[in-house]
């Protein structure tokens, strides 16, 4: 009984740290590329779970429950996603590129309202059912019960980071992205287009936070207009933790995170209610201790 | 333009003209407008104080609000401790100054994006306390403030004394703020923003003059807060949320970030017109308003980031 | 320059047009609920239930001036409250208002309507401080809160006697969302089953809008506590989405779940699907199916209002019957604000509640509450006798 009810909460915390990182992910790509804090992201990934909720509800015969379905709805949310990224980079961030510091940050805010209130104002303000693979029930695991749905989600979450791997390490834009990050002026001398390529960074990052977003609806059958606000700040946390900029660091960090909100909830007593402050405190203090993360390098600033 | 904002006859008269207000707006019968003007008077104080941090330094504080929260529930919670309402208010700013400078100098060697970040954290942070501490603070159920009217020989009604309180905290907050920005404090926190490089290397203790700008505007969001405690009597949770801080981010972008008149206009348009949306237009338009502050901050970023009444400095700075 | 002019004439003469009213003689009754934003669709349902009491009375042509009903929008949030009622109390024809929706904003908006005075009625505000508030020392003016729905304690006791007595259940896990109103029925179920001899095992709190609540249920599940049921003090969105997650992790009969009336709604349905069935939900006052005076009611709702979304909604009976309260004390000659606080008072009036008198703070002596139990097959709720 008790090893069933850990493996359960070791699953729990797999589950929604597989979703933190993705999310994560999203802000580490972008960072790594520009040094800058994507705050439109968490409204990226709450677009990427409507736009498939608008699939599943308009196109039913092409998106439905059928595994082919789910997957087509995937790709074209994680695209949908990809697309609005790129998009608030073009005309919300680059014309500010060189301005300040500030500049993109108080757009990128304006931005996240924006979209937000949009979903708000003329979609719904309520909670929206979304549909759920047809799998239900439990499955047993060593022994254990756990939650196929559960199991599905974390699967398909490894499965993208998997081929995030792949895309970065071993293809030539992904050659072409970790070059810009380490350095987007010599890059831009060795011959990159770093406008083409931080466009791709953006697309790259909006599609995971997009299947964030979609893994999320169909953890939960449900999604609201602010659906990103919350998984987005802590996934960022995630990032953080990790070491901003750093791709093992993002995943890393989400895992970590998605534990400890486990262990705020599932064996603290009364515990539920401090799990948001966890995920905050942590933030601060890593910030404050270690700010560049767990596997990021210190680096220091020339003057 | 500048030399008209600043001179003292103008001033006098815009004075003048608010004291009046409130006796005029029930001469023609539209009581409502001493509660507007009440409510656009708070975040006028609310935004003085941000301009500190933001408008001055640029510091980027997404978690203002939860220093408002801090200077309400302090006051609530010495006026139930039977403390006389001025005293409440005292500690109020007192309290928020502290935590503001313990939150300071743990926070302020961090960089503008992580900044803003983790002051946003820290504005749930404090809100989710103040909503799980029941002990304290009654939690989500909110508590009771004990009435005060210490204006009564002026008039019976409650709003007409709180407004003129919240008028004389905002000509307060004006004065200190004319006062400080001509100081070489204020010279000094210019050059931070500008290069805060350039501005060490000249012998500017930046450290120090960051932590001052950015403790002293939670002293305008203390008072704020409290004035707001002992107006509404009733003080909750739900009334501090995250989208009151962007309120007031985006009342210092919009009105010019470092310029004491932009963001009274500031405040006047983006705090006042929804409510008077409320009395005269269908309810349906006020829901657009974060749409709009949204918006203006993207709008306002891109094309004018001066803002509408820039110092001059500042025009110099960023205007085209 | 001429037609900006021009247009700008016709926009000043309008408002004025519209500020003078016209020269009918008109009683308002204002509508003081949440109609947009997260609480928008049960405002626009009470303010529909209104509109509709207020239209049957002037096709009855039962009283000699036209009635109209006048929407305030509180989004919910105490500020706006409190703007709302001082823009309510400078309009001399509004003589009542039904709301507020919310404990958090009826609690700062009564003390604006004491100053006029003008009687409130409350619908669904459902603290205790609601009307409490007005035996404080430091409460000006007169007392003129009333409510027609019973107070959280009521709710939380009889679920916790029920539990206990009907139900056999002895160890019970305590959640809430963090709200006046579940935190309220939460503490008092709390109270009443530990002075039965139950005990709570654990107590946590949620957040509103919270999706992820495996860890807490497989806390709750877990062996040590013992726990054989959970009693949530909350929305049904969250109720919703915890029968669900508990469903997935296997936790079902004799492990039961009690929630109240803010949980026992059709949307409780569309978050939980099947998940939802066999879940007991307490309701405050008889079940509106039941009572036949209330037939009348949800038909000719049905009837009136056929757009999508326009279902009826939990509390709307209780705004209907508010104003319908309101339509007796005008038939009394309180045709002034004072007067119609004074008539309010001596209300004994049978509706679609039952009956419903007011004790001295203004809440409802009806205080009936039925347990219901839900039904997904066809998406009812069953009472339970």
């Amino acid at each position: 009984m008790h090893f069933e009810q850990h493996f359960q909460q070791i699953v729990n915390g797999l589950t929604l740290g597989a979703i933190y990182s993705l999310i994560a992910l999203g802000y580490t790509l972008v960072y790594g590329i520009l040094a800058m804090i994507n705050f439109a992201h968490s409204e990226v990934l709450m677009l990427g779970s409507f736009v498939a909720l608008g699939l599943a509800t308009f196109a039913p015969a092409v998106f439905g429950a059928t595994p082919l379905g789910m997957v087509a709805m995937f790709a074209v949310s994680m695209a949908a996603a990809g697309l609005v990224n790129v998009a608030v980079e073009r005309f919300a961030y680059r014309p500010l590129r060189n301005i300040s510091r500030l500049a993109p940050l108080i757009s990128a805010i304006g931005v996240s309202i924006v979209l937000q209130n949009a979903v708000f104002l003329w979609i719904s303000t309520q909670a929206l059912s979304f549909p759920q693979p047809g799998v239900t029930g439990q499955v047993s695991l060593f022994g254990a019960s756990v939650s196929a749905l559960q199991l599905l989600i974390l699967g398909s979450a490894l499965g993208l980071m998997g081929l995030l791997h792949f895309f970065v390490e071993h293809t030539r834009m992904g050659k072409a992205m970790r070059a810009c990050a380490d350095d987007v002026t010599t890059a831009g001398l060795m011959g990159i287009d770093a406008d083409k390529v931080i466009a791709i960074t953006f697309f790259v990052g909006g599609a995971l936070g997009g299947a964030a977003g979609v893994l999320y609806g169909m953890n939960y059958g449900s999604i609201k207009y602010n659906l990103g606000f919350l998984p987005g700040t802590k996934a960022f946390t995630a990032a953080v933790l990790g070491g901003i900029g750093n791709i093992r660091g993002a995943v890393l960090g989400g895992f970590i995170l998605g534990f400890l909100e486990v262990l705020a909830s599932g064996y603290i007593p009364d515990g539920a209610q401090w799990r948001d402050v966890i995920a905050f405190t942590v933030l601060i203090l890593v910030l404050l201790v270690r700010p560049s993360g767990l596997l990021g390098e210190k680096i220091a600033e020339k003057v | 333009m500048n030399a008209f904002l600043r001179s003292r006859w103008t001033a006098w008269a815009v004075l003048a003209a608010a004291v009046a207000f409130p006796f005029l707006a029930h001469a023609v019968e539209f009581p409502y407008l001493v509660r507007v003007g009440g409510v656009v008077g708070l975040f006028m104080i609310l935004a003085l104080g941000l301009n500190f941090t933001l408008g001055y330094v640029g510091l980027f504080d997404l978690g203002f609000i939860a220093f408002y929260a801090i200077g309400a529930y302090t006051a609530a919670i010495a006026m139930r401790a039977h403390l006389p309402a001025p005293l409440a208010i005292m500690l109020a700013v007192a309290v928020s100054l502290a935590m503001r400078a313990l939150l300071g100098v743990t926070i302020l060697r961090l960089r503008g994006d992580y900044l803003a970040v983790v002051t946003m954290g820290f504005g749930e942070i404090a809100r989710l306390v103040i909503n799980n501490l029941d002990s304290l603070t009654n939690g989500p159920k909110g508590m009771q403030v004990r009435p005060w009217r210490p204006l009564s020989m002026v008039s019976a009604d409650p709003n007409i004394q709180y407004y003129l309180l919240i008028l004389a905290g905002v000509a307060a907050g004006v004065v200190a703020s004319r006062r400080i920005e001509d100081s070489r404090v204020g010279r000094a926190w210019v050059a931070i923003r500008e290069d805060e490089i350039a501005a060490r290397l000249s012998g500017i203790p930046v450290r120090e003059y960051k932590l001052l700008a950015f403790t002293l505007s939670a002293a305008f969001a203390g008072l704020a807060g409290a004035l707001f405690a002992l107006w509404e009597q009733f003080v909750t949770p739900e009334s501090f949320v995250f989208w009151e801080s962007i309120l007031v981010v985006s009342i210092v972008v919009l009105g010019g970030m470092g310029s004491i008149a932009g963001v009274l206009i500031g405040a006047l348009i983006l705090a006042g017109v929804p409510p008077l949306m409320q009395a005269t237009l269908s309810a349906e338009w006020i829901n657009y308003r974060y749409l709009f502050f949204g918006l203006i901050l993207v709008l306002v970023t891109l094309f004018r980031p001066q803002g509408l009444l820039p110092s001059a400095r500042r025009e110099s700075e960023l205007g085209s | 320059m001429n037609r900006r002019h021009n247009a700008f004439l016709l926009a000043a003469l309008s408002l004025l047009a519209a500020s003078c009213g016209p020269k009918e003689k008109v009683v308002k009754i204002a509508v003081a609920v949440p109609l947009t934003g997260d609480m928008g669709t049960e405002g626009q349902g009470l303010r529909r239930a209104v509109e509709m009491a207020v239209e049957e009375a002037n096709a009855a042509k039962r009283f000699p001036y036209k009635l109209v009903a006048s929407p305030f929008d509180d989004r919910a949030d105490p500020k706006e409250a409190v703007n709302v009622a001082n823009l309510i109390i400078s309009d001399p024809r509004i003589i009542a208002v039904v709301g507020h929706y919310n404990s958090g904003c009826a609690i700062p908006a009564a003390k604006v309507y004491a100053r006029a005075p003008v009687a409130m009625i409350s619908p669904a505000a459902t603290n205790p401080e609601v009307t409490a508030q007005q035996l404080s020392p430091d409460w000006i003016g007169p007392k003129m809160v009333f409510r027609v729905v019973p107070t959280d304690d009521v709710q939380g006791s009889y679920s916790a006697e029920f539990a206990f007595k009907k139900l056999g259940k002895r160890r019970m896990s305590l959640l809430h969302d963090k709200t006046p109103y579940g935190q309220g029925l939460a503490e008092q179920f709390k109270k009443v089953f530990i002075s039965l001899g139950g005990k709570i095992v654990t107590e946590d709190g949620v957040a509103v809008g919270d999706k992820d609540f495996k860890a807490l249920l497989t806390k709750i599940k877990g062996g040590s506590s013992r726990s054989e049921g959970i009693y949530f003090g909350g929305l049904y969105t969250e109720a919703g989405l915890l029968l669900k997650q508990m469903r997935e992790l296997g936790m079902k009969d004799p492990f039961i779940f009690i929630s109240g009336d803010g949980s026992k709604t059709s949307g409780l349905f569309d978050v939980a699907g099947d998940s939802a069935d066999g879940a007991y939900l307490s309701i405050v006052g008889v079940p509106v199916e039941d009572l036949p005076s209330a037939k009348t009611f949800i038909e000719s709702y049905k009837k009136r209002w056929t757009g999508s979304g326009e279902e009826l909604k939990p509390f709307d009976h209780f705004g209907y019957e508010a104003a319908r309260i309101i339509f007796v004390a005008l038939e009394q000659g309180a045709t002034d604000r004072e007067k119609m606080i004074e008539e309010l008072r001596r209300t004994d009036f049978t509706g679609v509640l039952g009956q419903t008198r007011f004790d001295e703070k203004g809440d409802t002596l009806n205080k009936i509450v039925t347990m219901t139990r839900a039904k997904a097959k066809d998406r009812s709720f069953v009472s339970m006798r």
